[in-house]
């Protein structure tokens, strides 16, 4: 018996020892890849660290889209602020000016150099952020 | 220690649950609508039946402006409940959005007009200009400010909860 | 009239679940009759909630759009097809469908158990129960039968073109079946807590059961991802998507629990855990439905919102999830079984992996809250990034992937011989780590879990095969449901590994008569194509390719973009062209002032084998599942 309880004894420390060890693993995990979603106004206002990578959402303003070769460069605004968006790559299908998106990706030299584009598949969609600071 | 798991075991689906609760009844959860006020934008548009010009100077009293389209099958399903606005004397301006004239006045012709007057704004410039990205949308007016601008269906529930406070705070239509 | 028909048997089937559960309650009595009475209310309530729902098939075929639903999510000129799937594109029709499914097991269920059997009239009350809960939720606050007042509108909406496509109407079916059919697994187990006769044998009812959900939910996640790859023009398979996340949380759950399920059924062991996996799984299916259907969660599937509808899904959730688990907490002392489980024995490795698996289900879930919880307290706006669940579940499915070769040819309750002692095990490693080395050298690739991934699934590939050959030769038994399951498993981590590694894409700007060559191929534009359809236009390029590598084979690849005549919609249909190693994947984008095209061309390596893969799986779980209904 006494054997049996040191044994169970050990079982549960290595349990809760290896929870608590797998617990932080991926909270660590968790917080090197939170993406911070920002409007144009709160951007504007806010240090963003080199090297982190952001979502910027809102619209697409109008007669600010410009290509060159495979690259498109456009102004996401909240209607307050805008800011300048850089892509390499095929936009999602709704994407034009005036609609609702959200770009992904590194700020260098206050431009952000998206490297993914996203649009909702609803008409009506507005990025959740502007929902938000509608509030 | 067995009972410590046996009510963790409880507590924490119900502390979950009571964390959503608290989201979901945080002030004002009602994603359509937009409380942020701004003045009616300059605009100079016609009118749907008639050729008289409307601009924003004409528009410096209190009503409710609803976007719609002959179109939009939800502005069909919100219709019933713009004509219980009507009747009760409230002063609804429509927004006809991106539609052509003939489609609708046949419209308005066959479903009863609860609209007291309709501005056509075929290219949906207004519009654009007023935020808005779908149909139907309703914006409440005072003195050429907009405070309350819903996006999608209004019925009784959203009516009752999002531009009813705000009517009364503002002491309108009385 | 039939929708007024139809809305008025729903109602009448409420009432019907209401009083099959009432009458369950009152089954302390003991009283057969009653016992009787309970099954039989409960299939007229199933009766009748199935024909309300094909008079609505019947008003969604007959576009009545005089109902709200189908006037707003349907259209003349939609395909019969379409016009039945256009029921569960949205909120409403989609929750009708759900707890169509959920009569539907439950009466499944209900004709097959038993008479004689003790927990069914409390499980079957239990069900009705749920299914009171879901048609009141769906009658108050999503009622499909809304009438439009007083003129019907002479067409429908327009339905948007992207949801018009086939594996995006079938998949939420058997989404929802997969989902729901975890609800017998609740039911009946939350029976067996409550009467707390201990000697009753759950594991046998339940198992066929819930092997039968974890096949269906397999095969509508897999569709999902499919539609997902070639409609959204993305290409990729998987994208971490909260509304992805919490269908993939009942997956890995279901996934636990019949494997813990087997070694509960065999070996005494595990009990307890098997019970809790069961009431999660459930629960997490709810907890998908209430992230989707609250709108608490910003997705591209998720549904419009409104609170009512969170706040009744939560709180009915509520009350399930304690009676089940304050019956479980209830339970616990005796059902704690003083079986130890043996080290280093087959149910000790299954244990080891269930451990893994709920490990994963609770990273899974904290990515998904973490957003939400993160807005409550500092009211920040985050998303938790793809990395995040690649580093989790890439080291623990290769952790899992060892455990899982060692439970092989491993014994019940008994301590087994592993490592070098075990000359089958030894070979399949010696091998596993032979061509890891010679592939990783071969592609140049040393990433952690390039090596981690081809390992891992060789080790299963190899372990699996040479316990095949062995036992025919030897004319030995072995259990071929969970070869072929797992063969399926090893198939998926190596077309994953290989698809992460290999696939990559390129953006070019091409106009016609140019040729741009990318890795063997020459891709030379041809020309464009304007085509006029019914309800759309729409142009279409021409791209011959040439194949380098084979004897110069041409193909033709017609990217296309279309715009939908009503309200404008633009929508691009990917070319792909499938070869034996890889897909073609071409998106056209947009048009330059100058006369060039934006165009996508992406590799996606083994892509095909990742539903293959998945199949393989599912056809495992199936052959358990015809032996272990056989046996119940």
């Amino acid at each position: 018996m006494n054997n049996l309880r040191r044994k169970r004894l050990l079982s549960v420390v290595a349990l809760v020892f290896t929870s608590f060890l797998g617990v932080f693993l991926i909270l660590k995990a968790l917080n090197s890849n939170l993406d911070y979603f920002y409007t144009p106004s709160e951007m504007i206002n806010i240090e963003i660290p080199d090297k982190k990578r952001v979502k910027l959402g809102g619209m697409v303003q109008e007669d600010s889209v410009k290509r060159n070769g495979t690259n498109i460069s456009f102004k996401i605004t909240d209607f307050n602020h805008s800011i300048d968006v850089s892509y390499n790559g095929v936009v999602p299908d709704l994407f034009k000016e005036g609609s609702g998106i959200v770009a992904y990706g590194l700020i260098v030299d206050e431009i952000l150099i998206a490297e993914d584009i996203f649009a909702k598949h609803d008409e009506n969609y507005m990025p959740p952020t502007i929902e938000i600071s509608k509030k | 220690m067995k009972n410590l798991i046996r009510s963790l075991i409880i507590l924490l689906p119900l502390f979950g649950i009571y964390f959503f609760f608290n989201i979901l009844t945080e002030e004002k959860f009602y994603p359509g609508a937009d409380f942020r006020s701004f003045e009616v934008p300059n605009f100079e548009l016609s009118a749907l039946d008639i050729d008289v010009k409307y601009t924003s100077e004409d528009f410096d009293n209190e009503f409710l402006m609803n976007v719609w389209a002959s179109w939009c099958i939800t502005c069909r399903v919100e219709h019933g409940f713009l004509m219980k606005l009507n009747n009760d004397g409230y002063n609804i301006v429509g927004l006809n959005y991106k539609d052509n004239k003939s489609d609708a006045l046949g419209w308005l012709k066959k479903y009863t007009n609860p609209y007291s007057l309709n501005i056509h704004d075929p290219k949906g410039s207004l519009a654009l200009d007023m935020g808005v990205t779908g149909a139907p949308e309703t914006f409440l007016v005072k003195d050429g400010v907009v405070l309350v601008h819903y996006s999608g269906e209004v019925n009784k529930v959203i009516w009752d909860n999002v531009f009813v406070p705000i009517i009364k705070e503002n002491k309108m239509f009385q | 009239m039939i929708g007024e028909i139809s809305h008025f048997f729903t109602i009448i089937a409420s009432c019907l679940f209401l009083l099959s559960f009432i009458f369950s309650t009152r089954t302390y009595q003991s009283n057969h009759n009653i016992e009787i009475l309970v099954s039989r209310v409960f299939s007229y309530g199933f009766y009748f909630i199935l024909i309300s729902f094909l008079l609505y098939v019947w008003l969604a075929i007959q576009s009545d759009f005089s109902i709200k639903y189908i006037a707003q999510h349907s259209n003349k000129e939609l395909p019969i097809f379409y016009k039945i799937s256009s029921i569960w594109s949205a909120h409403e029709g989609s929750m009708f469908l759900w707890i169509l499914f959920l009569a539907l097991w439950s009466q499944l269920f209900n004709i097959n158990l038993s008479k004689k059997n003790i927990l069914k009239a409390p499980a079957i009350g239990l069900l009705a129960f749920i299914l009171f809960g879901f048609l009141m939720f769906l009658l108050f606050t999503s009622n499909p039968f809304e009438v439009i007042l007083p003129i019907a509108p002479i067409n429908g909406a327009d339905i948007n073109p992207v949801l018009q496509d086939p594996a995006l109407a079938i998949h939420p079916p058997f989404l929802y079946l997969g989902y729901v059919g975890f609800v017998i697994a609740f039911a009946y187990n939350t029976a067996f807590l409550i009467k707390g006769d201990m000697d009753i044998n759950w594991e046998r009812v339940v198992r066929p059961w819930s092997l039968a959900a974890w096949i269906l939910l397999t095969i509508g996640i897999s569709l999902g991802s499919w539609w997902a790859y070639y409609e959204l023009g993305w290409g990729g398979y998987w994208f971490w998507d909260p509304v992805e996340n919490v269908a993939l949380m009942p997956w890995l759950a279901g996934t636990a629990l019949i494997h813990s399920l087997y070694v509960s059924s065999r070996t005494k062991a595990l009990k307890s855990w098997t019970i809790l996996l069961s009431i999660s799984v459930f629960s997490l299916s709810l907890f998908g439905a209430f992230i989707v259907r609250s709108g608490i969660i910003d997705s591209i599937h998720s549904f419009a919102n409104d609170p009512q509808r969170g706040l009744y899904l939560l709180g009915f959730s509520a009350i399930l999830i304690t009676i089940s688990l304050g019956f479980y907490a209830y339970r616990l002392p005796v059902l704690i079984s003083t079986n130890l489980v043996a080290s280093k024995s087959k149910e000790a490795f299954l244990s080891i992996n269930n451990i893994i698996f709920a490990t994963l289900i609770f990273a899974v879930f904290l990515g998904v809250m973490y957003p939400l919880i993160f807005d409550f307290i500092y009211g920040e706006r985050i998303s938790v990034g793809p990395p995040y669940y690649n580093t989790i579940f890439a080291p623990l499915t290769f952790l899992a992937s060892i455990f899982l070769v060692f439970s092989v040819g491993s014994l019940w309750k008994r301590s087994s011989q592993l490592f070098f002692i075990n000359s089958a095990l030894s070979a399949s490693i010696l091998l596993a780590t032979l061509i890891t080395l010679y592939l990783v050298s071969l592609f140049n690739d040393f990433n952690w879990w390039f090596v981690g991934g081809l390992f891992s699934s060789f080790l299963i590939l190899f372990r699996y095969l040479i316990l095949i050959i062995y036992s025919f030769y030897q004319g030995n038994y072995f259990n071929k449901a969970s070869a072929i399951a797992h063969i399926g498993l090893g198939l998926l981590i190596l077309a994953t590994t290989f698809n992460a590694s290999l696939s990559y894409e390129k953006v070019i700007n091409i106009k016609p008569g140019e040729t741009y060559t990318a890795e063997a191929y020459e891709f030379t534009l041809i020309n464009f194509d304007l085509i006029n359809e019914s309800n759309y236009d729409s142009v279409r390029a021409k791209f011959s390719v040439k194949d380098i590598n084979s004897l110069n084979k041409v193909f033709f690849l017609y990217p296309e973009k279309r715009k939908y005549f009503i309200r404008g919609q633009i929508t691009s249909e990917s070319a792909i062209k499938i070869t034996p190693t890889k897909d073609i994947y071409m998106t056209l984008g947009d048009q330059l002032d100058s006369g060039y095209w934006v165009v996508n061309i992406q590799y996606n390596y083994l892509i095909r084998l990742i539903w293959i893969a998945a199949a393989v799986m599912c056809l495992g779980a199936l052959v358990t599942f015809t032996q272990s209904y056989s046996k119940k």
